[in-house]
């Protein structure tokens, strides 16, 4: 996980002592040299240490138990995730959360490429305008963004039908199959982070200097042959990002399938688009008798996203290289 | 509870912005069950489905001047989690809670959670139907609900549609187009034929009124062990489910989906079962434009029972003593009347039963149907169920689930039949 | 030069074409929602769908605000106090933790900012259900503390801060300031604080909107009796599943908050993505 992080910063020399106009005054300054960088990163580190990290270590601890939110619990070790590996419906939930993710993720990046690919044009006027128009998407409350796509993809008079009737496609019925389903959600996310990440592509696009294009254009290279040998590999770590990025929020996909499934928890008849989350949700939240079974789903999750990540960043490095 | 407390205020330490936030009710008023100090402001009574309480409370806000807060949640699966948290948290609890039989069961496992009711109120131990109150019971013999109503069963149909498919219209005639299931299969494919549509909503519906007629242990046997597999009322139910859905009579929309409640406006399917509460919201969701085009007939074979439900106060409650009179009040033989007649939950109260208003009643938006002759005839014949804590998790998470489905194609019969079976016995465990 | 990159980016009206095919996909869904949200409650229904507004917009909502069980006005409240203070205290603790970072020494400092680094990589989801067991034992279910307190820092925030802060507060304005006898505290307020201003703003403003958004958490700890606005709206579209005009009337009104701040704000929105983009 560590891969992701930007450059550690150097070590620090040791501070230089200052001279000060009288010992007090310079006691009082060394003190506060020393000291008082630890006040100011305490409530960043407080905060996090009761409400994420110590969350996080019961969860842990909870995961052993045979939990009851609001009741009894005894310990049982690692039955929880033995009983994890042969559940049906958590790997289910795993082929959905990664089925959903695929489906969502690669149009989404390829249309962000596309489209800041488009906003990079130097001449291009309304740049402002249009960077705002294609990001809006993204300022709306997932919950609202969830009731108008339940909204546009019913079966009888939704939207996506209707347009799909024009050119002769039957209706289909979204929530009723795996693939349909999972379209339909991957819609609802990319219509909300494609114009996010396709601005920060193009921040990247244009931290690329400009002369590298112009010596490729004297050598005679088109537009694309230059997106391919230029934009694209400069365009590496920025990609990196993004790409971590879906993944970590394409991973924990929750409300989504939620409001398209019509609040049920289950997602779908046959769970055909219960992701991960959902699932850790019904189990640790919806049933408080089996909290410490939620749990463990919760820390199979943060192992899957783990993974997920690191594959991605292995595959983006070699295809991007 | 001094770590908690301790805890709480390093918490408060570390985050000094948490100061402004003192406009803002922070819980520590932990309900006491006081009821000293007079008439509540306000009581807050949580329902779901539709009741018909909408012009009762109104009534009741105007007689006794304490403002009522009704609150409505559709379904049962979103309903039942937000009680078990308000329960088990004291928060957010309403002053009255009304439980449904298929989720009451669960809820007497715990009947310290419930305010007794029986010195609160006064005897009307007579004036009910004597199973349903005895139903309202919990095992330690607290009385935790007083009774709304019962579901008995009926179909609700749409005669335009029926009259474009050559089909009869008058209710009598329709009821006799099903004396039995393969009947009523055999209309809806005269239906399909005609049409070209599916003539009942969904597989789900059917199967919820057949588990009922057949009755007997559903989903648990008496001692509340799981038997949906060997369960004869769940074999009927499945195997007449299954023989509708190879007939290609239900349009596939689901139960309280977006696509069913609008299906009923659209035409999408011309009959769905009714228990009496079911009237209620399928005015609601055709609208008036529709008025007159529904009619109320017979289902096919015998009588049944399908939902009802009970007013519960919670022992958390702050307002118990007037929280029990609103209860009583709104399962008054009166109330229980007006009800009936605003959305349909059938009375239970046994004057309301033979109130001439009640029996004479005719619902004008069913196209003048005797609803109350048509639901009120029945009730006597109802016989008690037994029905398991868990028996809605089963249905609504194993059963209905499973039939959808094989209904959309997406699971053969055998396949189908493994994902119910394995989901009752989770779903179906306490 | 210029004319040289003028010919190999060129904009031709293709170029304008797919942009406005790219909004018009962005937008449409508000407009759908505006559309249904003022239209009586046949519209939804209707096939093809509706592309006028309608009249109705009042009457719809007046049933969301005559709705005593979905508490809409509260939420709106509660939504308004909630992200401010969350905006508030990000930006404080954010600034000030990523002003020590940049720029001042001390013992672990690395391995802190590594941490913190770390940190925005676990998962939320992890937490969940033992914070709301926590929520419980606290007795802050049900109360605002329980959507305030948890999210009072960011270590987004923090990073954020002391990314800009390397660069743009200038290491002889705080020597200059300390050789004056400023303590850091001072320095941080005096100097750092102003320095920050347009990084902490974009910061604030991605907070805001972040926390009136959030869902899932509040859904978990939050009831009717003091719902959040996104909490509101999702009880009431479970009750009011017939009424997709007042869930849509409901749900417009709660976007346009955002909206207004996007129209006014956007640009350094923008701009502030864009830039902590290149420089992580």
């Amino acid at each position: 996980m560590a891969l992701a992080t930007p450059a550690r910063p150097a070590p620090s020399p040791p501070a230089k002592p200052h001279r000060h106009r009288s010992t007090r005054g310079a006691k009082r300054a060394r003190w506060d040299m020393k000291y008082s960088p630890y006040l100011y990163i305490a409530p960043f580190f407080v905060v996090f240490g009761i409400f994420g990290f110590y969350p996080m270590l019961r969860t842990a601890w909870m995961s052993l138990h045979d939990w009851d939110l609001i009741g009894e619990h005894t310990f049982i070790g690692f039955d929880n995730y033995a009983a994890l590996l042969q559940d049906e419906y958590f790997w289910n939930s795993v082929v959905n959360t990664l089925g959903i993710f695929v489906v969502a993720t690669v149009p989404q990046l390829a249309l962000a490429l596309f489209l800041a690919n488009l906003l990079n044009r130097t001449q291009l006027r309304g740049k402002t305008l249009f960077r705002m128009a294609i990001f809006v998407p993204n300022i709306t409350s997932v919950a609202a963004v969830a009731i108008v796509f339940a909204m546009i993809f019913q079966r009888d008079f939704g939207v996506a039908n209707w347009l799909l009737s024009l050119v002769g496609v039957d209706p289909i019925d979204w929530d009723a199959q795996r693939w349909s389903s999972w379209i339909a959600i991957a819609f609802m996310v990319d219509w909300r982070w494609t114009g996010y990440n396709a601005l920060i592509l193009l921040a990247g696009m244009q931290a690329i200097p400009r002369d590298l294009y112009e010596a490729a254009a004297l050598d005679g290279a088109n537009q694309w042959r230059q997106f391919w040998r230029i934009t694209l590999p400069m365009l590496t770590p920025t990609f990196v990002f993004v790409v971590l990025l879906s993944t970590f929020g394409g991973l924990q996909l929750f409300t989504e399938p939620l409001v398209f499934g019509n609040g049920n928890m289950r997602g779908g008849t046959q769970r055909e688009f219960q992701t991960v989350a959902m699932y850790m949700y019904e189990k640790g939240i919806n049933s408080l008798n089996t909290a410490g079974y939620g749990a463990a789903i919760a820390w199979a999750l943060f192992v899957l996203i783990g993974i997920i990540a690191a594959i991605n960043l292995a595959v983006v490095r070699r295809t991007v290289k | 509870m001094s770590v908690i407390r301790r805890r709480t205020r390093l918490v408060a330490l570390a985050a000094a912005s948490t100061v402004v936030l003192g406009v803002a009710a922070c819980g520590s008023d932990e309900g006491t069950g006081d009821t000293a100090g007079g008439k509540p402001d306000k009581l807050v009574i949580e329902t779901f489905g539709e009741f018909g309480y909408d012009e009762l409370v109104k009534q009741y806000e105007k007689d006794t001047g304490i403002k009522i807060e009704l609150r409505k949640t559709a379904q049962l699966n979103e309903y039942r989690p937000k009680i078990v948290r308000s329960l088990a948290t004291g928060k957010g609890i309403a002053d009255v809670v009304a439980l449904e039989e298929g989720i009451l069961n669960e809820f007497k496992i715990n009947p310290t959670n419930w305010a007794d009711l029986t010195p609160l109120v006064a005897d009307h131990s007579k004036e009910y139907l004597p199973w349903k109150w005895e139903l309202g019971k919990a095992a330690d013999g607290r009385l935790i609900g007083l009774p709304t109503d019962v579901g008995s069963l009926a179909v609700c149909y749409r005669s335009d549609l029926f009259k474009a498919a050559g089909l009869p219209t008058e209710r009598d005639q329709v009821t006799a187009l099903w004396p039995d299931w393969d009947a009523f299969i055999e209309t809806g494919k005269k239906y399909r034929d005609k049409t070209g549509k599916g003539m009942l909503d969904s597989v789900t519906t059917a199967a919820s009124a057949i588990t009922f007629q057949v009755g007997g242990d559903i989903f648990y046997d008496k001692e509340d062990n799981v038997v949906a597999d060997k369960s004869a009322a769940v074999k009927q139910a499945w195997d007449t489910s299954l023989k509708m859905v190879d007939a290609n009579i239900t349009a596939k929309t689901a139960t309280w989906s977006p696509e069913w409640s609008a299906g009923f406006k659209q035409g999408t399917f011309a009959a769905t079962f009714c228990p009496s509460w079911m009237l209620g919201i399928v005015q609601d969701n055709s609208g008036p434009e529709n008025k007159g085009k529904w009619d109320v007939a017979g289902v096919p074979g015998k009588s049944g029972n399908w939902g009802g439900s009970w007013l519960a106060v919670p022992e958390r409650g702050k307002h118990k003593t007037e929280a029990a009179k609103l209860a009583e009040w709104l399962t008054s033989a009166t109330s229980q009347v007006s009800a009936f007649k605003l959305k349909g939950p059938l009375p239970t109260n046994l004057e309301a039963l033979q109130n001439p208003e009640f029996q004479s009643y005719t619902n004008p938006y069913f196209t003048d149907a005797p609803t109350g002759k048509i639901f009120g005839g029945s009730v006597e014949g109802i016989q008690p169920v037994h029905l398991g804590p868990k028996h809605q998790a089963v249905k609504e998470q194993a059963m209905e689930p499973a039939l959808r489905a094989y209904e959309n194609g997406e699971a053969n019969a055998a396949a189908a039949w493994d994902q119910f079976i394995k989901d009752a016995a989770t779903q179906g465990a306490f | 030069m210029v004319a040289a990159s003028a010919r190999l980016w060129k904009t031709s009206p293709l170029t304008y074409i797919a942009l406005v095919i790219g909004v018009l996909a962005s937008i449409y869904p508000f407009y759908y929602m505006f559309v249904i949200a003022t239209r009586s409650l046949d519209a939804i229904n209707s096939v093809p769908p509706p592309i006028t507004p309608g009249d109705a917009f009042g009457a719809n909502f007046q049933r969301v605000l005559d709705n005593d069980a979905a508490n809409f006005v509260k939420g709106i409240v509660n939504s308004v106090i909630v992200s401010t203070v969350v905006t508030v205290a990000v930006v404080l603790t954010g600034t000030l933790a990523g002003f020590a970072f940049a720029k001042l020494r001390f013992r672990g400092r690395g391995a802190l900012l590594l941490l913190t680094i770390v940190t925005m990589m676990v998962p939320t989801q992890l937490g969940l259900i033992p914070l709301w067991g926590m929520m419980q034992e606290l007795n802050w279910y049900d109360t605002l503390y329980a959507v305030t307190v948890p999210f009072l820092v960011s270590a987004f925030g923090v990073f954020m801060m002391r990314q800009y802060a390397t660069q743009a507060v200038s290491d002889e304005l705080i020597e200059a300031a300390r050789v004056d006898g400023c303590s850091t505290l001072r320095i941080y307020w005096n100097v750092v604080l102003p320095a920050l201003r347009p990084a902490a703003a974009v910061l604030g403003l991605l907070t805001f909107m972040d926390t009136w958004n959030q869902f899932l958490w509040p859904y978990a700890v939050l009831t009717n009796d003091n719902p959040t606005l996104q909490v509101s709206l999702a009880f009431l579209s479970y009750a009011y599943y017939t009424d997709y005009a007042q869930v849509f009337a409901a749900t417009a009104v709660g976007t346009v908050p955002l909206l207004l701040v996007f129209v006014f704000f956007g640009r350094q929105i923008i701009g502030g993505i864009m830039e902590g983009a290149v420089k992580s």
